[in-house]
């Protein structure tokens, strides 16, 4: 019964409405159709509201279309009697962690799938103990699963899935919250799970990347297919992808960038691979014709290079970080050193990037520089106020802005405009100040002045965001520290994000960005500061700390995409700068060198 | 900041008591709490001390883990010691002004005293120190399922404590980063009047209580998928037997709980 001419999941004409108490009811797929294979590992890509999730769901048979037929392992899914099938036979991931797990141990929550089909005992007991041993948590079977790393929740949530012995796994963003190592690592045993068990996957992510490991990739936009295809002929077509909001593979979109500098044609595919992106650049700088370069030279000659505009080596420091160590629960069995022996400064006006893997303490030295966690050991001195003494915290908490990761969740007040306010009125300004600082805020983020008098909990998780970001730069600190303020973000979000953080360094704040990706850090930062374990391995421009890719990939870090895709041409190119860390000046740093090549 | 909250404090080591199964620990703390209720003199109070004495030694806790149960409950204890100790009439031991003590009153109150650490020992020491807070609850659920017919929701009260102790640690965390994220933006919390302090605590608690509604929601979603459909029909992966050892110490129980009863009545 599982298997139907190939085809797992056939979605015909579907069309699914969200009913809102008295508003019109929300369409969120229109007339969608599609037909996922037997054993094939489909990735579903498309804008946050795009529907992609709403698909996932109604394969899942926790939401009836509301036109149109799902038919999964030959079980309809409008059939009542159908929906307990079809949900056994396809697990789904979902995107927090923590919202998933049921069992107060890792093991009971393993449990909990079979338990609920009513498998006996012994059953139990040995589908558990194998599906911990697949996704590796067999030691921590005992534990409460609170004590897990992002990474280990998410494969005990794949555990719990596999227990239930499905033919397929659905993954709804399950990677969004990992940082980009253990993301990798969860695709590696998903890769794992299609080559041993067969198992059908749908992958939906905003991560291209995971695309890339895909048979198939659809897009969606606005409820309906845009396209859909292998990943090679879906990321061939960039401007049409770009369109969309999603981003396609860096090799792409350099080669693509080059072909329109030089007016050439890319051939059929030859976007597809790192490889064949290679060759078609070589191609490509091997056709310029002398009357071409003198055309382009006038305009690409001083944009090579990714080096900031304004330097501010020599302004003044503002944070002096001097041999700074911390340990949580010292002295106890549970202790864990977070930083050790940390040496940096901040001058006032740069960016500075902070890069480093999940638990190499970044979260821990960011909450030392407005007094969330005193100094141990060593010390902090925030424009020449201690960060450990008491009266000084009060003052540098009033400069010192911090803005955690998913800050939307901490918005508490009756409307965006009062959550705004809350800073500046904590600072004790007055109400005219109050009321032109929440405007100005409110402009650099976007928000429209009709948004600013809704409810924070009537708006969208992106706009909730904005409104969390402008609660902190109303408060106009002198250093703005932002931990991963695009995280969870589909990429035209991300860019739009990113785009106010150089914006306020533009106008002079001096902002600290914690980010997991090494090609913001790197286009955005003035200096970049990486961390591993506890310590700082490198401190210095994108460029100095870019330079040392064994130093970074020890730490679990990289040199950004375009900065390799460079490096690997430089034995053809040898005036090649490997320093560009946007597709943009990548483009022109390759054109620049293969204009001087053929001289 | 929140991270010393422990919930339950069981206290994980290998002894008789940790072994029994949780239904005959539920069966005899509520056995043990009717005797201590119904035995009044000095002679059956003092055998019931003995007993718990002798329980602490089967758990294997140190005695000093068992006497820290007491904190919390020590002014409740004092309170209705003193307050017992004043207000019973009989022959006045001593006086100052209208204050007085009685032979009665200081009898009753004593009496008071231990009945109420009697009583926190036993639980403490059968349901807490040596019971994980999840067998307690499939304890109660196996206890109780007699009465589903009735319609009891045996089985709904076990998932929802099993969730809640589940999400406390989670809830946790959460307060102290949203407490964190509003003192970055200048919320006080251990500062200033009582005004200003429940309007912070106003800023802790909305987002908490909106967090935990979204968590409620995908966690209801992520059980669905994974069929659960309530308990019916359900398997359990921990499945609790009666051991040789149960039947023992029940036999023991009632052999003591019946001795003592007949003492008491013979009286």
């Amino acid at each position: 019964m599982d298997q139907v001419n190939g085809v797992f999941a056939a979605v015909d004409h579907v069309s699914f409405h969200y009913i809102q108490h008295g508003q019109e009811p929300l369409r969120a797929l229109n007339h969608v159709s599609l037909d996922i294979q037997q054993g094939s590992h489909v990735a579903i890509l498309g804008r946050n509201g795009s529907g992609k999730s709403t698909l996932a769901r109604l394969i899942n048979a926790l939401e009836l279309p509301s036109e149109g037929h799902i038919v999964v392992a030959g079980y309809d899914t409008q059939d009542h009697l159908n929906i307990w099938e079809v949900r056994r036979r396809c697990g789904m991931v979902f995107q927090n962690p923590d919202n998933q797990i049921v069992g107060t141990t890792v093991e009971e929550d393993v449990a909990f799938g079979p338990e609920n089909l009513g498998v006996p005992q012994p059953q139990i007991r040995i589908a558990v103990d194998q599906a911990l041993a697949k996704v590796n948590l067999s030691h921590v079977a005992e534990r409460p699963p609170h004590l897990l790393s992002g990474g280990q929740k998410q494969k005990l949530a794949i555990a719990g899935i596999l227990a239930m012995q499905p033919s397929c796994l659905i993954l709804d963003e399950a990677t969004s919250m990992l940082d980009p190592v253990t993301r990798t690592d969860f695709m590696a045993l998903v890769a794992e799970l299609i080559k041993e068990h067969g198992l059908t996957v749908i992958n939906i992510t905003h991560h291209m990347e995971e695309a890339l490991l895909a048979d198939r990739v659809v897009v969606m936009n606005d409820g309906h297919i845009v396209l859909s295809g292998t990943p090679a002929d879906v990321f061939d077509r960039v401007e049409l992808v770009k369109s969309q909001g999603l981003d396609v593979p860096v090799h792409g979109e350099i080669l693509h960038r080059l072909a329109q500098l030089t007016g050439q044609k890319l051939l059929p595919l030859e976007t597809a691979s790192w490889a064949s992106a290679q060759a078609g650049v070589i191609r490509i700088l091997k056709t310029l014709t002398k009357k071409q370069q003198v055309q382009d030279m006038h305009e690409t000659f001083d944009k090579g290079d990714d080096q900031p505009s304004q330097t501010t080596q020599n302004h003044e420091i503002i944070i002096r970080v001097e041999n700074l160590s911390f340990t949580y629960s010292a002295g106890t069995t549970l202790e864990s050193a977070a930083l050790k022996d940390v040496t940096f400064d901040v001058r006032r006006g740069e960016l500075l990037g902070i890069i480093g893997h999940s638990g190499s303490g970044k979260s821990t030295l960011i909450q030392h520089l407005n007094g969330l966690l005193r100094a141990q050991k060593g010390t902090v001195a925030v424009l020449d106020l201690d960060a450990t003494d008491n009266h000084a915290i009060r003052k540098i908490r009033q400069r010192v802005g911090l803005l955690f990761q998913y800050p939307e969740h901490q918005l508490f007040e009756e409307t965006i405009y009062q959550d705004i306010a809350f800073g500046p009125k904590r600072l004790g300004l007055e109400p005219a100040e109050i009321n032109k600082r929440v405007l100005w805020a409110a402009s650099i983020v976007g928000l429209k002045s009709d948004e600013l008098e809704r409810s924070p909990f009537e708006l969208s998780g992106g706009q909730r965001r904005r409104a969390a970001i402008a609660g902190v730069i109303a408060m106009r600190p002198d250093v703005l520290i932002l931990d991963e303020p695009a995280a969870g973000l589909d990429p035209a979000g991300r860019e739009e994000i990113l785009g106010y953080t150089a914006k306020l360094r533009d106008e002079g704040s001096t902002v600290i960005l914690v980010s997991h990706s090494m090609e913001d850090i790197a286009r955005l930062s003035d200096r970049v500061l990486a961390l591993r374990d506890g310590r700082v391995v490198l401190f210095g421009t994108p460029a100095e700390v870019f330079s040392h890719p064994e130093i970074l990939a020890a730490a679990d870090l990289a040199v950004p995409k375009s900065a390799a895709f460079l490096r690997d041409l430089k034995a053809i190119y040898p005036s090649l700068s490997d320093h560009c860390y946007t597709t943009e000046s990548a483009a022109l740093e390759l054109l620049r060198a293969g204009s001087e090549a053929c001289q | 900041m929140m991270s010393n909250i422990s919930l339950g404090r069981y206290y994980p080591t290998r002894s008789i008591l940790h072994a029994l199964d949780p239904r005959t620990k539920v069966l005899a703390s509520i056995l043990m709490m009717a005797l201590i209720f119904i035995a009044s003199d000095p002679l059956p109070m003092a055998v019931i001390g003995v007993l718990t004495l002798f329980l602490v030694a089967l758990s294997r806790v140190p005695f000093k883990q068992v006497l820290i149960s007491l904190r919390p409950m020590l002014f409740i204890l004092l309170f209705a010691a003193v307050l017992n100790m004043l207000t019973v009439s009989g022959n006045v031991l001593w006086q100052l002004g209208p204050i007085r003590i009685t032979d009665q009153g200081l009898f009753t109150a004593l009496r008071m005293a231990s009945r109420l650490v009697l009583l926190i020992l036993n639980t403490t020491l059968l349901l807490t120190l040596t019971t994980t807070p999840i067998h307690v609850s499939d304890a109660l659920e196996n206890l109780l399922s007699p009465f589903k017919r009735l319609g009891f929701p045996a089985h709904e009260m076990a998932m929802m404590m099993s969730i809640a102790l589940r999400f406390v640690p989670t809830l946790l965390e959460e307060t102290d980063k949203i407490m964190k994220a509003q003192s970055s933006r200048g919320a006080d919390y251990d500062t200033g009047g009582l005004i200003s302090r429940a309007r912070g605590l106003v800023s802790v608690l909305i987002p908490l209580f909106v967090s935990a509604f979204k968590r409620a929601e995908d966690l209801a979603t992520a059980m669905e998928a994974r069929c659960y459909r309530g308990g019916d029909s359900r398997t359990r992966l921990r499945i609790m037997r009666y051991q040789l050892a149960d039947g023992l110490f029940a036999t023991l129980s009632i052999a003591v709980a019946t001795g003592l009863l007949i003492w008491q009545f013979a009286n």
